[in-house]
């Protein structure tokens, strides 16, 4: 079952008729097929998602040396039934009898929470990172920290408490028999219907308290420094990458470095458009827009080169996104951030922070565990 | 035809973009050229990019066989790619500029700007040109207001302009401008 939010609702996925485990040899063929296929019901889509590794992959670069827990590299479904939980349910099937027998497990901690780095060894990757800045080989990078313990959950109930305190707009639960994945991600990577192409960067982030308003953070955002040349960064890095994609003239800023409120922050966020050109297909979307910009640091390439020499171990589905893929060729994709992976009775939490030649390590540091703290809090 | 040479930077196709407004323009990696296309193209453009000049030797004999036969512009990489093969020196800079907005000004060298003019422009660099430095055809013509960088450059004689700072970041204003004055200029 798969529950992702729209909109002010949820819409529910499930009877899967299909389960599709993509590698780096299969992903082209997938996304070929559903070129030829014909899109007749709401059902007519996969939903899934793509792992960081095989986004790396379609841009040809190679992961060497890294831990990892044999995780899925991507994983789409066929959703038979989607139930849509808005002001009026709606409940859309291919299928007469509606079978689910299977049965899940109680939320279950084996071992504590453990994070991956510890501050020394964060520390030297940071001020590696910084060299790199500052000899102009990258000009933002993100290091992503691992919060890892053995236990077993129920996804449904944790997707439910989550959703009380931070319902954020790209939220998703999926859970299978052999894993699941809990997100309140708030970033939409790719919304595409038709030819029209929209992308919606977070760059900046701001936890709330009583002193402050919408226009109140807006001026810290402004007012900040590195968190507007972030911003700036992002915004650039990702009209480029629609601009691959799209024809000449038509990527625009449609809203310029607003922010959004949501229970516990404020984010800084700009709104960015473009037109598909003719003759695009769906590799070359995922190719250009993904790994999302935002979490990963600029220029892009060079960038991931450098992370998947630093990081000892595999992001899994952190950074990747999840979404989408009507057989009429519109879809919409988040970046996986803020998430839960429970696999093989562990569960990991990654977060990630960005260095700029503006921060501090320190303050990195415990940023990647604030941004962690709302999840790793569903397990007390 | 206009020929972009991309070091396979995260802001090159905002340059194509802001090209295609001008002319036909075809693009790719600096490792993979189309040479015939290249032969054919009347303006060659070095785009942005990661590292220093150093690192893209395959640019920089493009640089030379063209030079003073098609008009070439740099942009970002690419300027500091063209004053390091006119003898500049390339260095780290004390303060490091990663999606600034700047004020820069023009200079009583350029042919092509009006003497004083001021624009707002977008940087993202680290490293920036070591001066004093002298060429002989080649004037450094708008500097930063604050720090003096050298922001932009023009060889009239040979036709080879480069900027520092980004006429494709929207954080330039009237970033276009910059474009269509140097493609019109004969």
């Amino acid at each position: 079952m798969i529950i992702y939010k729209y909109k002010d609702g949820y819409k529910i996925f499930t009877d899967f008729s299909k389960r599709i485990v993509l590698n780096n040899s299969n992903i082209k063929k997938f996304l070929n097929n559903i070129t030829k296929k014909k899109f007749k019901r709401e059902q007519d889509l996969y939903i899934g998602f793509f792992g960081y590794e095989i986004l790396c992959n379609l841009l040809n670069i190679r992961i060497k040396n890294q831990k990892k827990n044999g995780f899925y590299k991507g994983l789409f479904y066929k959703p038979e039934t989607i139930i849509d939980l808005s002001k009026k349910i709606k409940i859309s099937s291919t299928l007469k009898n509606q079978n689910f027998n299977y049965r899940f497990n109680q939320t279950k901690i084996l071992k504590p929470f453990k994070v991956n780095i510890n501050f020394k060894k964060y520390k030297k990757i940071f001020n590696l990172f910084s060299k790199k800045i500052r000899a102009g080989e990258t000009y933002q990078i993100k290091i992503c920290t691992k919060y890892k313990n053995k236990s077993e959950i129920d996804p449904v109930s944790f997707f439910w408490k989550l959703m009380s305190v931070n319902s954020s707009p790209e939220s998703f639960m999926i859970r299978d028999k052999n894993y699941s994945i809990v997100s309140c991600s708030p970033e939409t990577l790719i919304e595409k219907k038709g030819l029209c192409v929209t992308t919606k960067p977070i760059a900046g982030t701001l936890k709330k308290n009583k002193n402050l308003n919408k226009s109140k953070a807006l001026s810290f955002f402004k007012n900040n420094n590195k968190e507007t040349k972030e911003h700036n960064m992002i915004v650039d890095m990702e009209r480029n990458d629609l601009s691959k994609i799209c024809k000449p003239g038509t990527v625009v800023i449609k809203k310029k470095k607003y922010v959004e409120e949501y229970k516990h922050l404020y984010h800084y966020v700009s709104t960015i458009e473009g037109m598909l050109k003719n003759n695009i297909n769906l590799k070359d979307i995922i190719k250009s827009m993904m790994p999302g910009g935002s979490v990963i640091g600029c220029p892009k390439i060079r960038t991931l080169q450098l992370l998947n020499s630093q990081e000892k171990e595999g992001r899994n589905i952190f950074t990747g996104s999840f979404g989408f893929i009507k057989f009429n060729m519109d879809m919409r994709f988040n970046i996986i951030i803020r998430s839960i992976l429970n696999y093989k009775n562990v569960s990991e939490i990654s977060a990630a922070s960005g260095v700029v030649l503006d921060s501090s390590s320190k303050k990195e540091f415990s940023e990647n565990y604030i941004k962690a703290k709302s999840l790793l809090e569903l397990f007390k | 035809m206009i020929y972009i040479i991309d070091h396979q930077d995260s802001f090159t196709w905002n340059v194509v973009h802001q090209f295609s407004q001008f002319d036909k323009v075809h693009c790719s990696d600096y490792f993979d050229i189309n040479k015939k296309f290249l032969n054919k193209s009347d303006v060659i453009v070095f785009s942005p990019g990661p590292g220093s000049p150093k690192d893209y030797p395959e640019t920089s004999k493009i640089y030379k066989k063209y030079k003073g036969l098609k008009k070439m512009i740099g942009i970002c990489l690419g300027f500091q790619l063209i004053l390091y093969n006119e003898g500049g020196k390339i260095r780290q800079q004390n303060k490091i500029y990663h999606g600034y907005q700047s004020k820069i000004k023009v200079n009583g060298k350029s042919k092509i700007f009006k003497k004083n003019k001021v624009f707002n422009i977008g940087r993202y660099h680290s490293l920036k040109l070591n001066e004093p430095y002298f060429s002989k055809n080649l004037n450094i013509t708008m500097r930063c207001t604050k720090t003096n960088t050298a922001m932009a450059f023009e060889d009239n004689l040979n036709k080879i302009y480069g900027f520092q700072f980004h006429p494709d970041s929207f954080l330039t204003e009237n970033g276009n401008f910059f474009i269509k004055k140097i493609l019109s200029s004969k």
